[in-house]
């Protein structure tokens, strides 16, 4: 992993308004800190930061930072986007030894085709999309590669199944499921989707999979839970 | 359609929805998602809306998150009464939504037929809202500058 230069300023103004400010410029607000250094408040041109970001290592890459004359080693550590545009409002840059070993996540990319999974009419259900290894910064795989060829309906590869670059450890439990082939709604016990055309609040339970409330529940078809008409 | 299945307080007041969401604003657990792009209270009704918009496009295979809950009771007047004699019967269940939340999230389809079935449910829905991909997958670049 080659490492990147990235020109920052110093002097910046503080607080949120500031900030905003910086951002319609063209720039983006960070701040450099770690080992005995006292925290930097700077400001780097989001264009150079695009460019920094942007090559093969991605958010992992390490950066040789120049402030006022000095140059600094580091890493990204903390990126804030904008909640609706997407964009980079603040980075944490954390000094980082190129010799000693980090603890980075690194995204998991899966390779190859499950044929049988897909023969039987199922999905691959991938459950988690990073791991966290130790590596030196050099040593940092842009992404952990996982063969999915021979992932079987039902089955599931666990991380131990990737393939881990030398110089690099697992940190996240090897044991962590990473996709299973799932049977898709509508196919269990071999009903078949059952939307029914009595609208919205008539959905029987033809899957078992009833739509679990809250952040991140999966909605089955049929919403056993919660069909009852409004309350009140 | 979803409700809480137990409240404390029966009825709520109406609060604010000023400034854009503080979290769950990225796609987390599919590859796809609908990301609101105004403010708004959407129903029980119009999230179920969008939830079926979106199964039946993709028919089989497919997995679908919800990531909002309409925990919030709204309360209305019965027509043609008389103002006063305390606030009104709860009505419907509405999930408060700031621009950024990630409404719905997607996975195991490609991804032009996942666009085609949240733009559908995108219609069911009362605001502007857009088809979001996760950072990092399908060739998007991880951090957008």
């Amino acid at each position: 992993m080659s490492e990147m230069l990235l020109n920052a300023t110093t002097g910046r103004e503080r607080g949120s308004r500031a900030s905003r400010r910086l951002l319609r410029e063209g720039k983006v607000p960070a701040v450099l800190y770690g080992g005995d250094l006292a925290p930097l408040a700077l400001a780097v041109e989001a264009r150079d930061l695009r460019h920094a970001m942007g090559g093969d290592a991605g958010l992992n890459a390490l950066l040789s930072i120049k402030v006022d004359g000095s140059t600094y080693t580091a890493m990204a550590r903390g990126v804030q986007r904008h909640p609706v545009k997407g964009t980079v409002i603040h980075v944490d840059f954390h000094l980082t030894d190129p010799d000693k070993p980090v603890v980075v996540d690194v995204p998991i990319a899966l390779s190859g085709h499950a044929a049988k999974v897909h023969m039987a009419g199922g999905i691959v259900d991938q459950q988690i999309f990073s791991a966290q290894v130790r590596a030196r910064p050099a040593a940092i795989p842009r992404s952990l590669v996982l063969d999915i060829e021979d992932l079987n309906m039902g089955s599931a590869l666990r991380l131990s199944d990737v393939e881990v670059p030398e110089g690099v450890e697992l940190v996240t439990d090897s044991e962590t499921t990473v996709v299973v082939g799932l049977i898709p709604r509508g196919v269990k016990g071999g009903a078949e989707e059952e939307e029914g055309a009595k609208g919205a609040a008539g959905e029987g339970a033809a899957e078992g999979e009833a739509a679990q409330a809250g952040p991140g529940s999966t909605a089955g078809d049929g919403d056993g839970a919660a069909e009852a008409s409004d309350a009140g | 359609m979803l409700m809480p299945r137990k409240v404390k307080h029966r009825k709520q007041q109406r609060g604010r929805m000023s400034g854009p969401a503080k979290g769950g604003t990225e796609v987390s657990f599919g590859d796809f998602g609908i990301q609101a792009l105004e403010p708004a209270w959407l129903t029980a009704r119009q999230i179920e809306a969008a939830r079926i918009a979106m199964t039946r496009h993709v028919r089989r295979g497919g997995k679908i998150w919800i990531r909002i809950f309409p925990d919030k009771p709204v309360t209305q007047k019965p027509a043609e009464t008389r103002m006063g004699s305390g606030k009104g019967n709860p009505e419907h269940w509405v999930a408060r939504v700031k621009p950024g939340r990630v409404l719905f999230e997607l996975s195991g389809v490609d991804a032009r037929l996942a666009r085609s079935a949240m733009e559908r449910a995108i219609q069911k829905l009362p605001i502007k809202a857009r088809f979001v991909i996760r950072p990092g997958a399908f060739g998007t670049p991880e951090v957008e500058v």
